[in-house]
């Protein structure tokens, strides 16, 4: 159970990272597609959600194993 | 336990790992292979009318055998579907299950490479106008052809890993399925896994052996040569020792089980297969390393890629005309955005290290199968890595180069008269007597060889009244009122009993490759007693191979040094560590890896640990009835000096294989990556479509495959034939006599 919960926990703080940095690089990529050149919108939301997705895959595997690190390092008080 | 369980009236049943674990691996193996194999039936087949509909406009003359509506997109769209969501499914879910726990792995890229030119396809066939590129870039072949390459490269994998892992099923048949066991005074038919410690088992001609025991009754040959390397049959009678999986030739007889399950000899050997097929070699953790960031690199190449086509590379360098390699498409009725995701989707395929990841385990699997078939047991794949990079090798004397059975050759009195005034008459009966008595509580086999050869010449050995061994010096004892100091000179310097007499001719019988003894009765010089063990057959054939590998080669025993010389002039080695203490073994071996090299100790395991364990390699010979000894590396099962060879060009063939499928499964990589991302677009309008890169990945894979399996046909260049005929003569087997 106590595992259980340290897992629920670690998805919670990773997911609590890891989101905001994917939607901010797709949102970071959809500012510059529109400001530079005369990207369509639709290549620019498609853009948008294939960079989102990418940084998603990217940071996601990273986050969840450093905020495990963390949990581990921690001592569980009893 | 069972006996106990058994007496209140149930039945115990012991869990057989061996077996078990045959039926366990080859039924996950099975299914693999079945699974994968319905996956690849589909998605090819479905695979092949997807893209004879994507093509269709270029078929030519074959278009009258091809109905039109194939080629129409949502026709195409509804094949492709359950290809992915049906065998690609699996590259979803296992990606998906690896990111949750921050695991990436090779189905991540798969499942990013699928899903994003599935999902564009998708698009642009329902919504042709919404500007990704239109009716033009409907990928589905790319989706579709993808999976089915990809799920061609794991079938492949499935197959390959249950070939190399033969030689361990070949061990498991020897295990025979059931045993004759002698019950309450009846013959009893029991599974072999039930065989109980000390049950009396019947062994018929032709039978297998079911575990290991002890013959009690009857006399026969018994066929070893599968676990020993023994070629012609051996004869066992009461008291001689069995082992399991070996065959009953001509007679019958019983024996009682004294090692049963997983205890047994046959069981040992296969664990230890499987414990080495299991392990990492060094040089898989850092390739399992690399491919694991490696992952994660490419997702990130995948999105320089991406930005640097959609903000700068289609307006510098797209052109119109320009087509996918193997691709129908021209590029104009691409847009930006198409035209970037597809070749970032491009970067993700090619530069999958599927076949880094299968580069090093499977050749490992192979090398440690073809080792246990030659009777040379890797503990672990860093044994196979660490061998192959040996530059010397220290070997143990007796019984190691030696047969360890060494005989009496020379018996001399000393002349000395102040010798009969302290021990009365003494000739060389009486002198060999006096030894044998003070070494009848000796286990060195020296001592023995003194008490064989006092016995082969009918004196008496009696038991001394006082015996004291002084390990690394020798014996003394006291019998018949004489006190006995047996052993080598450093120990009567040190007593004082003064042998200068005896010198020329301990000196002479040295030279000639004889241990001298020297005993000493009441204090005063007796004598010498020269011992001398003969070469194992192939010592001097084995040393010569190994130079010829380039390796130095050098002998440790505690004997003195110019017996020590003599016996390695005999068999070629020119270094040589005479009168090394038991305890100082392990320190010759770091003395010889200061220097920098790469050290093997050849030993018989028995009190040469220290040494086995200090070095890099560590090498048990002729253990094969007794693999639970824990030191070494690396077990050679026959008594055969010659596999030392073996061991060694089996490791080189093995690191060969390893950096050669290392070495394709990159070249695929370097040079895919650069295709992949566009890099020759510029200059030649050239890229590749996905489908492309998938087929490369599953060549790659493929390629190591085909790469590894060669390793089947590796023979060492010592054949198992060129031993010469034993002279052993065999006896008309008798059978068990009366009832039990």
């Amino acid at each position: 159970m106590e595992h259980e919960q340290v897992e629920k926990e670690v998805t919670r703080k990773s997911a609590l990272i890891y989101l905001p940095i994917s939607i901010g690089a797709a949102l970071l990529f959809l500012l510059a597609a529109s400001l530079t050149g005369n990207h369509p919108l639709v290549a620019r939301i498609g853009g948008m959600v294939w960079v989102g997705l990418l940084s998603l895959i990217v940071s996601m595997p990273v986050v969840i194993s450093r905020v495990k690190k963390q949990f581990q390092a921690v001592p569980l008080e009893k | 336990m069972k006996r106990a369980v058994r007496d209140v009236g149930y039945e115990a049943q012991e869990r057989s790992e061996g077996a078990n674990a045959l039926d366990r691996e080859r039924q996950v193996r099975e299914e693999e292979i079945k699974r994968q194999g319905r996956n690849l039936i589909i998605a090819g087949t479905i695979g092949l009318i997807v893209m004879i509909g994507t093509f269709y406009d270029m078929l030519g003359a074959f278009k009258a055998f091809v109905p039109e509506f194939l080629s129409y997109k949502w026709v195409i769209g509804l094949l492709t579907t359950p290809i992915v969501f049906g065998p690609g499914r699996q590259f979803f879910t296992n990606s998906w299950r690896g990111l949750k726990h921050g695991v990436t792995d090779m189905n991540l890229l798969y499942a990013t490479g699928i899903g994003a030119a599935y999902g564009i396809a998708v698009i642009n066939t329902l919504f042709p106008n919404a500007g990704f590129g239109g009716e033009g870039a409907t990928f589905f072949e790319s989706a579709a052809l993808l999976t089915a390459f990809i799920i061609l490269g794991r079938w492949l994998e499935a197959l390959t890993r249950g070939r190399t892992s033969e030689a361990i099923r070949k061990l498991m048949k020897l295990q025979p399925k059931v045993a004759r066991v002698m019950r309450n005074g009846q013959e009893e038919e029991v599974p072999a896994d039930e065989v109980e410690l000390g049950d009396a088992i019947l062994v018929r001609p032709g039978e297998s052996i079911a575990v290991d025991g002890e013959v009690f009754e009857g006399y026969s040959a018994v066929d070893e040569s599968m676990l020993t390397g023994e070629s012609l049959p051996v004869e066992k009678k009461a008291g001689d020792p069995v082992i399991g999986g070996t065959i009953n030739k001509t007679g019958a007889f019983k024996f009682k089980a004294t090692r049963v399950g997983k205890d047994t000899s046959l069981a040992q050997i296969i664990k230890l297969v499987e414990d080495a097929q299991a392990s990492k070699a060094p040089i898989q953790k850092l390739a399992d390393w690399v491919a694991g960031h490696f992952i994660l690199g490419v997702h990130l190449l995948a999105v320089v890629v991406f930005l640097f086509w959609f903000f700068f590379g289609y307006q510098m360098f797209f052109d119109p005309n320009s087509s996918f390699i193997m691709s129908p498409y021209k590029l104009g009725e691409i847009g930006v955005f198409g035209f970037s995701l597809l070749l970032s989707v491009t970067v993700l395929v090619i530069s999958c290290p599927c076949a880094v990841g299968l580069a090093t385990p499977s050749a490992m699997m192979a090398g440690t199968g073809k080792g246990a078939e030659f009777g040379v047991l890797f503990k672990g794949a860093e044994a196979i890595e660490n061998t192959s990079k040996l530059q010397t090798i220290i070997f143990d004397k007796t019984g190691t180069l030696t047969k360890g059975e060494p005989s009496v050759t020379d018996v001399v009195v000393s002349e000395q008269p102040a010798l009969n005034r302290v021990a009365g008459s003494v000739n060389s009966d009486r002198l060999l007597q006096f030894a044998a008595i003070a070494e009848r509580n000796s286990e060195h086999p020296l001592g023995e060889a003194i008490i064989r050869g006092a016995e082969r010449r009918g004196l008496q050995v009696v038991e001394p009244e006082t015996f004291n061994s002084i390990p690394g010096h020798g014996v003394e004892a006291k019998a018949e009122r004489t006190e006995i100091l047996l052993g080598n000179r450093k120990l009567m310097k040190e007593r004082g009993a003064d042998f200068s007499a005896l010198m020329p001719q301990a000196e002479a019988l040295e030279a000639d490759g004889k241990t001298v003894m020297f005993v000493a009765l009441n204090g005063q010089a007796a004598g010498l007693i020269a011992v001398a063990d003969t070469l194992k057959e192939y010592s001097a054939e084995a040393i010569k191979r190994l130079h010829k590998l380039g390796l130095e080669v050098a002998m440790i025993t505690g004997d003195n040094r110019r017996t020590a010389e003599a016996i390695a002039r005999k068999v070629g080695i020119d270094r040589v560590l005479a009168e090394v203490l038991p305890q100082d073994k392990a320190e010759e071996v770091k003395k010889l890896q200061a220097q920098g090299k790469k050290v093997a100790m050849v030993g018989d395991g028995v009190n040469d640990a220290p040494a086995l364990a200090q070095a890099e390699v560590g090498m048990a010979i002729g253990s094969g009835t007794d693999v639970a000894k824990e030191t070494g590396d690396i077990i050679l099962i026959k008594d055969d000096i010659r596999d030392v060879v073996v061991a060694l060009e089996v490791a080189k063939a093995t690191m060969r294989k390893v950096k050669q499928n290392l070495f394709w499964a990159f070249f695929y990589n370097t040079l895919g990556i650069p295709l992949g991302a566009g890099l020759f677009y510029a200059f030649a309008s050239v890229v590749i479509s996905p489908e492309l890169a998938g087929l490369m990945m599953a060549v790659s894979s493929i390629s190591v495959t085909l790469n590894t399996l060669l390793l089947k046909g590796f023979k060492p260049s010592v054949g198992r034939g060129q031993r010469p005929a034993s002279t052993l003569r065999l006896q008309p087997a008798q059978a068990p006599t009366g009832n039990d």
